[in-house]
């Protein structure tokens, strides 16, 4: 029997196993003392290897992380001397959802513009990724353009030149059903600071997730400015123009541009992405990067954004890595 | 008080570490040391040396120290590489607003571990 006075003992929660805190003792230190093989560096607060996930970590193990990681739950096991139950998440994989195909739609010469209807709801964040099952068993990442409140999951598939999971997503017709799993990912919008500038760059389908960060903080009433650097090699490889348009002659505070390595219009601008997109910008000190798609590009903009002025704990990046062969 | 403390603990080490990394890539004497990791992890890591060279809380043993910069032997890190690195940190500090009595110091502390990121 526990009276409203005694407060809850603390005690660390991983698996099936209960771990009592010794007094003052570090989520660490306890896991360490357990045998459990917990990855450390520092023992500080500053290294950032031990960082753990629980759905309420004591803020004081969050200080200096990302503001996408703490709002995940991410903590710093050296830092954490929680009070109550934490219960350690062990990285379980979300459940399979079944999902079916409801519009496919070719919105440039290799891009599929896919919608999908899951069968129960998938909780995510504009900008996360989900993972696609192929019939075989292999899985693929692939990134949300839509918001929660649209109902459906609109992904932007590349066509990969012999590509096992995108060539198939491709032939996929109205009413095919797949199955999928998610959401994963750190690079979405968190509403903390509705002035700051937000500056998302993307090559090829990198405009997925940005498309969804971009919605996201318009519909959750971000004030700053937002910037939205499309870039592809040329005219032809930019898609959904028209839309990025009507959003943004829809919100003032949206600018959408466009970027190609060659063969720029009247439209685009002409150069490398990072440097157009530093040059479109302004000054970086104050603000946010969201930096997606082809991973080579998404490096070279984390390097070129951050050395520009972007601080560090400020950039987001989702590099699409090809999956392992 | 530690150096560390005295210029302002984790929030002004925060922009520091960005500041120190900056100059090291943009430093073409030592970028390639830093090309291919990540970043995100190198700026933890950066951070953790900002701290340990300032006596704020990161604790280091010369072992440690060893394991770390190994790799980067094979990629011919040597004496010149670390008055680099002490240069820039000298540079880092006095923008914080360090005292030049304190950067001699953490200049010290930093020649204490060259034996073992160099790997002697
Ligand atoms: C976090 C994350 C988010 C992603 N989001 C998206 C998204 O929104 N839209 C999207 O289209 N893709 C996205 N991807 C990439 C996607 O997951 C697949 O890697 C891609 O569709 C290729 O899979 P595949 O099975 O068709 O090709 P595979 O069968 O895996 O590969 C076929 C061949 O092509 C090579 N290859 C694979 N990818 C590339 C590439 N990008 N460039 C050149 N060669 C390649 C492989 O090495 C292999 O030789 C994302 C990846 C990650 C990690
Ligand atoms: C002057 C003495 C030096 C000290 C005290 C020092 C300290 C440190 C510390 C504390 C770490 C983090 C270790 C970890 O948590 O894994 C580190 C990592 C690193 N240091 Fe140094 N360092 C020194 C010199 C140098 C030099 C001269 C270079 C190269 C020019 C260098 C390049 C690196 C790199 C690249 C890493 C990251 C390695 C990895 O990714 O694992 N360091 N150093």
């Amino acid at each position: 029997m526990s009276s409203a006075t005694e407060p809850e003992p603390a005690q660390l929660l991983v698996g099936s196993q209960v771990i009592g805190l010794r007094g003052g003792e570090t989520v660490l230190e306890a896991l360490e003392r357990s045998g459990f093989d917990a990855a450390s560096g520092c023992r500080a607060g500053t290294c950032c290897k031990c960082m753990l996930r629980a759905d309420n970590p004591p803020p004081e193990s969050q200080r200096g992380l990302r503001p996408t990681l703490r709002h995940a739950g991410y903590f710093l096991a050296c830092q954490a001397r929680p009070t109550g139950t934490l219960r350690i998440d062990q990285g379980e994989a979300p459940p399979t959802l079944q999902a079916r195909v409801q519009r496919s739609e070719v919105v440039a010469q290799d891009v599929r513009r896919i919608f999908l209807v899951t069968a129960e709801p998938l909780e995510f964040r504009p900008g996360q990724y989900i993972e696609i099952f192929h019939p075989s068993g292999a899985t693929r990442s692939y990134s949300v353009a839509s918001l929660p409140a649209d109902g459906v999951l609109e992904l932007h598939v590349r066509l990969v030149p012999e590509g096992l999971v995108s060539g198939w997503l491709h032939g996929l017709e109205e009413g095919d059903s797949l199955r999928l799993r998610g959401a994963f990912g750190q690079c979405f919008h968190v509403a903390d600071d509705e002035r700051k500038k937000l500056l998302l760059v993307g090559a090829g389908t990198g405009l997925a997730p940005l498309l969804g960060i971009a919605r996201d903080a318009l519909e959750q009433g971000h004030a700053g400015a937002i910037d939205l650097v499309h870039g592809g090699l040329a005219p032809e490889r930019l898609y959904l123009r028209d839309e990025l348009s009507a959003l943004a002659s829809r919100w003032p505070n949206l600018r959408v541009h466009h970027c190609v390595l060659k063969g720029a219009t009247k439209r685009e601008h002409e150069g490398s992405l990072d440097e157009v997109a530093i040059r479109l910008s302004g000054p970086l000190g104050d603000t946010r990067a969201f930096l997606c798609g082809d991973a080579g590009v998404v490096r070279l903009l984390q390097r070129s954004l951050f050395l520009a002025g972007v601080p560090s704990g400020e950039i987001l990046a989702d590099p699409f890595e090809a999956a392992p062969v | 008080m530690s150096l560390y403390e005295r210029l302002g603990g984790a929030p002004a080490f925060q922009a520091a570490t960005d500041t120190f990394y900056r100059r090291m890539l943009s430093d073409e004497r030592v970028s390639r040391f830093f090309d291919d990791v990540d970043m995100d992890g190198q700026i933890a890591k950066q951070r953790a040396f900002l701290t340990f060279v300032t006596g704020g809380p990161a604790e280091y043993t010369g072992k440690d120290m060893r394991e770390a910069h190994a790799s980067l032997l094979e990629k011919g890190l040597s004496d010149e590489h670390v008055d680099i690195v002490v240069e820039h940190l000298g540079g880092t500090l006095a923008d914080m607003g360090a005292a030049k009595e304190d950067i001699l110091e953490v200049a010290a502390l930093a020649e204490s571990v060259r034996a073992d990121v160099l790997g002697r």
